[in-house]
Parts: structure tokens; C-alpha cells; sequence
């Protein structure tokens, strides 16, 4: 059965309420090796264009959200000047989140269901080209068990990956067709680092391993980059675009910080996000945060989603993987397949955490207009 | 000649943590190269938690001694090791599964090359000389059924209550376009900065109008008085802690650039005692001599700094400007 046969050929659109909240306008900058920007400069610039999408300034926005890294950045309270990028003046209403700009997201969406305000704007920044991330990332491990061996995080995601492999779950085969996939996609995508590598699979597993089994096609690259939603409630969001990318789940569950102690072959806080977010029947368009390939397959497993789901064709963490923002840009990919491609429900997941230990799944639906199925308006990606 | 525009910088911290009453009981387990885990219903959890991870309930502790051999449940090779890992030679990290364990274990094994490593293999550990009551009291893991132990039967567990661990990460900052031009004015003896078009208002160091979230190009920018007032001050009482260079009371003062409002934070006034530093006094920069200006403190994070230039601020000896003028400038 295909997914738009699960939702019913008939879906109907459902009535949107005051206290419905939907993604407007997303930017992204592309994400690059390394960015001569600051954070905030980068900031700027994504929320500047963001907002010009939909016509608004920022004496507009009641509330917004940023998430960053103090340990990306190598300071501590770096994240305050960031918030310049919203202006000091009139004081503003702001936060922030140590996580990916998508946990901004979700502090945004909580913040908007309070009723009193109806606009938000959350980011996510980051500059991974600072530091080694291979030296840094043991840091955010269990400190007293983890980080004195020095668990880099590809050597942590190639112990997943063999148990996903041993297991029958996969194949190495299949990691270098996602692989392959994700390098075509981005090849159309100029928001992503990786466009032109080797995109056949022969060749590919042809490679050598960088960490048995992975080689390095099955590796996101170290990207600097920025990204920014715009979220609006009620009414006002079909009144600021054609088509608001409406949020009809947003949940996120977390395990157990030891990822020893987890079966790392399933994700049942993805799975368990999934369904909190309304399910996965009839998404047609999946963004999922899997910056290793054997973590889309455990992904795709655990959220259960039919074959004919076209999965990351932005080209996904694979091809471009600004730590801090990849998340929120998978939400604001999603977003953009109801905003401008007119499909009618899409999925956005975030990743947080070693070895996929927290998860966030946003699902997102797009009106039916008065002319029929708007998603026949969308092009096949 | 122009500054470099790259920055490098070494952030380290010495943590000494406490353990607590369950991973105490492993890590002084470990000194007497005995390894423990913890029940949690049926199951034993290594290395022990102090609630079951499924529940989130509390443990009681009911310790259960594993292994010390187990079985390999996952490997990956490390062809070329970093400075991070454990082992200075190539070797595999290991899920391993200890014998009368239900969940693995973390860590490394020396096994020579990647073609004798595989899953299912039998492992044990090889314990440290003198063991201090940490993860790599185990150094590592190697093939086989028996423990590699130093001579001697070991001592006595000791009471292990706290860890010391040493982080270190280098940072490499590259500095953007406006931050170049700052630092390059810098060192040919000029502040400068952007006014904005909106407010008026001139910035230092950052390419953008903070009041008003305006990118402010090199158009924008002009060269700034190297003179101001103190429009704050704090007197710091040195504590002692690791990169503490101060050992008697020092100040730092906020100094509000003449005509603008633009505040320089953090900065000395020289040569007064501490004591006759007043808001309303009027200072002039004291440059770095030429030779000495260093752009190592110029970072792409922040507001700018004049560290590594400007050594501090010194009193002109004109009378003060009205200490109420300055009073609600908190930076």
C-alpha cells in the first residue's frame, strides 16, 4: 500500500483553529566548510531573509528562540552576542537552547500555544569548523564512563552501524546507495557542502573503510551554517503566505545517556516521538536528521515509513551537516515541500545527542486549495 | 604589515568530579581489578547506574561481580589513533558483552590488527600497574580468556570517591572580513567601527548595529577618539584558580568613547590606585607599543575587544564630566 492509499485518497483538510501553528518562511545559509561570518552575522542574515519571505520586521515578533553550542564555538556565553541578531532594543523576549536550532523550535511552538503572541522566530547556528569534532564530541559524553576513552563520534556510529549490519537490518550495500542517493540529491540542492562527490555505488563500496564498515561516503562532512523558521498562529499565517506548512505534531523523547545500554539498532524514542506527532500515514516527504547512513535506515525503521516515502531530497545531514542548525534545517526543508512544492504532509525529525539518544519528529500539512490536490502542482522531489 | 587572521586558542579544565555511591563501588572495584555491575530487575547493568534505564527508578545496590573475560558484540578499527584516544597504536573500540552481564561495556582493544578482530571474539582485560580507580584502570581489552595482569595478586579495594579528568580542546578561529579590518586598524594605532544608519549609533568591532540588527558594511566605517570616560568600574578581589595572574585587588572599568556611545568593557586605568578610579573621569588610551600588538585576542565571538593593542586607559588630569551623565550605562 502506498501512503497516500494509508491516508485515504480523500484526505480532507482538517479546520485550522486559532490555536494551530504554522512554519511561514524558512532560511538557510549554505553549509560550508568553513565560514568567515561570526554566528551572529550569520544570524542576521538568515532571520533578514526569513522575514522579508513573508513581509515582516522584527518589532513584528514576540518571541524568539536560538539554539547553539558554547563548546562549537570555543567560549563561554558566546551564544549572548548572537542574540544581537534580533535586535537589543526595545527589550525583546528571547531564549535559548543549548541543543539544535530544531529544540528552539519546539521552545517556540510551546511558547506560541500560550495564546498571547502569534509570531516566533527560531534559529540554529554553528560553526563546526573551529574545533576537531572528533577531540571535542567525547566531551558530551557520560563523563566519568565514556569520555576518558576518548569515543569519537564516527568510531561510535560504526559500532551501530556493524550491529545494524550484523543484525540483518542492512546491508553495506544499502549504506552507499543512501550515500549515493544523498549525493545526487544534493548535487540539485546548492544549500549543501557535499555536490559532485562519486555517485555510484560500485565505486563507492569499492572504497576503503574509514571505521569499519563505515568508509567515508557514509560520513557527514564538518559544516559551518545557520538556518532560521518563522512561526506564525492562527489565522494570521494564511494571511502572510499562499500555503503555511502547518504544525500537526511536534514531540521529542529522549533514552538513556549510554549508548551501550541501548539496543542501537532501533530508535524507540523516534518511534515514540513519531506517534506522539500524529503518526506517519500519508507523509509523503521525509527529512530525517541521519548524518551517518546507517542511521536512516534505523530511523526509517523505527518510524515506520512506507516505501514509496521519498526520504531527505535536500540531500539530508549527509551532504551538509551544520551541527546545531541540521536539525531545524531538516524541519525547514519539510516545511518548504507544503510551502513552496505543494505537498500536502511531510515529516521533519531532529537528532540530538550520541548515537541518535534523543529525538524530534514534526509532522507538517499543507491545505487543499479549491483547485484539487495542490501536491500535483509539486515537482517529483 | 596586516594581522593574521587566524586565531588559535586552547581552552583546558581540570575536573575533579564526585562519584557518588554506585559508580564509587565500580571504580573501587576496579583498584582491586575486580568489574561490577548492578541489578536492575532480571537484568545486570555494566557499567552500573545508579536507575534502571528503562524506568528511570531508583536502584537499590545490589553490586554483582562480572567477567573479567566477555564476549565482542561490536568493533570498529582505529587505523591511525588521535591525541583523545587511549592507545598511541591501532586498535578497535569494543561494545563488549562481560560474562554475567546484560548490557555492554565501552571500551578499547589491543589486538594487533583489524584481521583479528571480530564479533563473538573472546576478550578480557589487561588491568594498569598501579590502578587509580578509572575507566582505564583497564587499559584496554586483548583476545583471549585470561585477564593480563600485573605481577602479584592485586591490594586491597580502595575507597574511590572522586575522578579527575582533564579536558582539552584547541580552537581555530578565523577571523570575518570586518573583524580583519578592525584588527589591521588596530594595529596601525586606530579604533574604528560602523555608525548605523538607523540609530546613529557607532559599533566596535562586530559589523552590525546591535540596537536595531543591521549588518553595517565597510562603507560604514570611521575612525573613533581614542578617548573616553568612565562611565563604570569594578574593584575584583583575586581568588586563586587556574590562570589567575592577579594577587592584590585590581580594577575594571567600562570607558565610554568621547561623543559616542559606544562602551569599551573590561578595561585598566593605569597608574592610579585603584581607590581614585570615579565614574565622570576622563581617560585617554595607552597603546601597546608597535612591536607588541598582537591580534590573539581579536575572536570571532563578542563585542570586540582592544585587548593586545590598547595596554589601558590613563586619567588626561581634565576635570570629571558629571558622574549622572553616566550613571544608567551598566557596560
Amino acid at each position: 500500500m502506498t501512503a497516500r492509499q494509508n491516508a485515504g485518497e480523500t484526505r480532507e483538510t482538517a479546520v485550522r483553529q486559532d490555536s494551530d501553528i504554522a512554519i511561514v518562511a524558512t532560511a538557510q545559509l549554505p553549509a560550508v566548510r568553513r565560514q568567515e561570518l561570526t554566528e551572529t552575522e550569520m544570524l542576521l542574515m538568515v532571520v533578514d531573509e526569513a522575514l522579508d519571505k513573508v513581509g515582516l520586521k522584527r518589532s513584528d515578533i514576540g518571541f524568539s528562540c536560538q539554539g547553539s553550542c558554547d563548546y562549537i564555538s570555543g567560549g563561554t556565553f558566546s551564544f549572548v552576542p548572537n542574540l544581537d541578531a534580533m535586535g537589543a532594543w526595545p527589550p525583546i523576549h528571547e531564549s535559548h537552547v543549548e541543543m539544535d536550532g530544531a529544540w528552539a523550535m519546539y521552545e517556540a511552538w510551546v511558547r506560541l500555544k500560550h495564546g498571547d503572541i502569534d509570531i516566533a522566530v527560531a534559529m540554529g547556528s554553528g560553526k563546526s569548523s573551529t574545533g576537531d569534532p572528533a577531540a571535542m564530541y567525547p566531551l558530551e559524553l557520560d563523563p566519568y564512563y565514556l569520555a576518558p576513552l576518548g569515543l569519537d563520534p564516527v568510531s561510535l556510529a560504526a559500532l551501530q552501524a556493524r550491529q545494524l549490519i550484523e543484525s540483518g537490518k542492512t546491508t553495506e550495500r544499502e549504506l552507499a546507495e543512501i550515500a549515493a542517493r544523498s549525493r545526487r540529491d544534493a548535487a540539485g540542492n546548492p544549500n549543501q557542502q557535499v555536490r559532485g562527490a562519486e555517485q555510484d555505488v560500485d565505486k563507492l563500496l569499492a572504497e576503503g573503510y574509514l571505521r569499519n564498515p563505515l568508509r567515508k561516503s557514509d560520513l557527514p562532512p564538518i559544516s559551518d551554517g545557520a538556518c532560521a523558521v518563522v512561526l506564525v498562529r492562527g489565522p494570521r499565517a494564511a494571511e502572510l503566505t499562499e500555503r503555511p506548512a502547518w504544525i500537526t505534531g511536534l514531540d521529542h523523547r529522549s533514552e538513556v545517556h549510554n549508548p551501550a545500554l541501548r539496543d542501537l539498532t532501533d530508535s524507540a524514542s523516534t518511534r515514540i516521538a513519531g506517534q506522539r506527532a500524529g503518526g506517519v500515514a500519508g507523509v509523503e516527504v521525509a527529512e530525517l536528521m541521519a548524518p551517518f547512513t546507517a542511521q536512516e535506515v534505523i530511523l526509517r525503521q523505527s518510524l515506520g515509513l512506507a516505501e514509496d516515502v521519498v526520504i531527505n531530497p535536500s540531500g539530508g545531514a549527509l551532504t551538509g551537516n551544520p551541527l546545531m542548525a541540521t536539525g531545524l534545517v531538516r524541519i525547514a526543508a519539510a516545511a518548504d515541500q507544503i510551502l513552496i512544492n505543494g505537498r500536502s504532509r511531510t515529516l521533519g525529525h531532529a537528532t540530538s545527542g550520541p548515537a541518535l539518544q534523543q529525538n524530534l519528529v514534526c509532522v507538517l500539512e499543507g491545505d487543499t486549495g479549491a483547485e484539487g490536490d495542490p501536491a500535483a502542482k509539486g515537482d517529483n522531489r | 604589515m596586516t594581522v593574521s587572521t587566524q586565531t588559535v586558542s586552547t581552552i583546558q579544565f581540570p575536573y575533579k568530579r564526585t562519584l557518588g555511591p554506585v559508580m564509587g563501588r565500580f571504580f573501587s572495584e576496579l583498584t582491586a581489578r575486580r568489574i561490577v555491575g548492578i541489578r536492575s530487575g532480571e537484568r545486570v547493568i555494566v557499567p552500573p547506574m545508579e536507575y534502571d534505564p528503562e524506568t528511570g527508578n531508583e536502584l537499590a545496590h545490589d553490586f554483582v561481580e562480572v567477567g573479567p573475560a566477555g564476549t565482542v558484540r561490536s568493533w570498529t578499527w582505529v587505523a591511525e589513533p588521535i591525541e583523545s584516544h587511549p592507545l598511541d597504536r591501532p586498535f578497535a573500540f569494543v561494545l563488549v558483552r562481560l560474562d554475567g552481564a546484560d548490557t555492554d561495556l565501552v571500551h578499547v582493544l589491543d589486538a594487533g590488527s583489524e584481521d583479528a578482530v571480530h564479533t563473538g571474539m573472546r576478550v578480557a582485560p589487561r588491568w594498569r600497574d598501579e590502578p587509580v580507580g578509572r575507566i582505564d584502570d583497564i587499559v584496554c581489552f586483548v583476545p583471549g580468556e585470561h585477564a593480563d595482569s600485573p605481577e602479584g595478586e592485586p591490594g586491597e579495594a580502595q575507597d574511590v570517591t572522586t575522578m579527575e579528568y582533564f579536558s582539552k580542546i584547541t580552537y581555530t578561529d578565523v577571523l570575518s572580513p570586518t573583524l580583519v579590518r578592525y584588527a589591521n586598524n588596530l594595529r596601525a594605532g586606530r579604533l574604528t567601527g560602523q555608525r548605523c544608519p538607523q540609530c546613529n549609533r557607532v559599533f566596535l568591532g562586530r559589523g552590525y548595529c546591535s540596537v536595531d540588527a543591521i549588518l553595517l558594511g565597510p562603507e560604514l566605517d570611521e575612525v573613533l577618539p581614542d578617548r573616553g570616560v568612565v562611565s563604570n568600574y569594578t574593584i575584583i578581589t583575586p581568588t586563586p584558580y587556574p590562570g589567575q595572574k592577579e594577587t592584590e585587588p585590581f580594577a575594571r572599568a567600562s570607558v565610554v568613547l568621547e561623543g559616542d556611545e559606544m562602551v569599551i568593557a573590561q578595561q585598566q586605568i593605569l597608574d592610579i590606585p585603584v581607590s581614585e578610579i570615579r565614574v565622570g573621569m576622563r581617560v585617554r588610551a595607552e597603546w601597546m607599543p608597535d612591536a607588541e600588538r598582537d591580534a590573539a585576542e581579536i575572536t570571532s565571538k563578542g563585542w570586540g575587544t582592544v585587548a593586545g593593542f590598547i595596554k589601558g586607559w590613563r586619567h588626561t588630569g581634565e576635570p570629571d564630566e558629571p558622574a549622572e551623565q553616566y550613571m544608567n550605562r551598566v557596560f
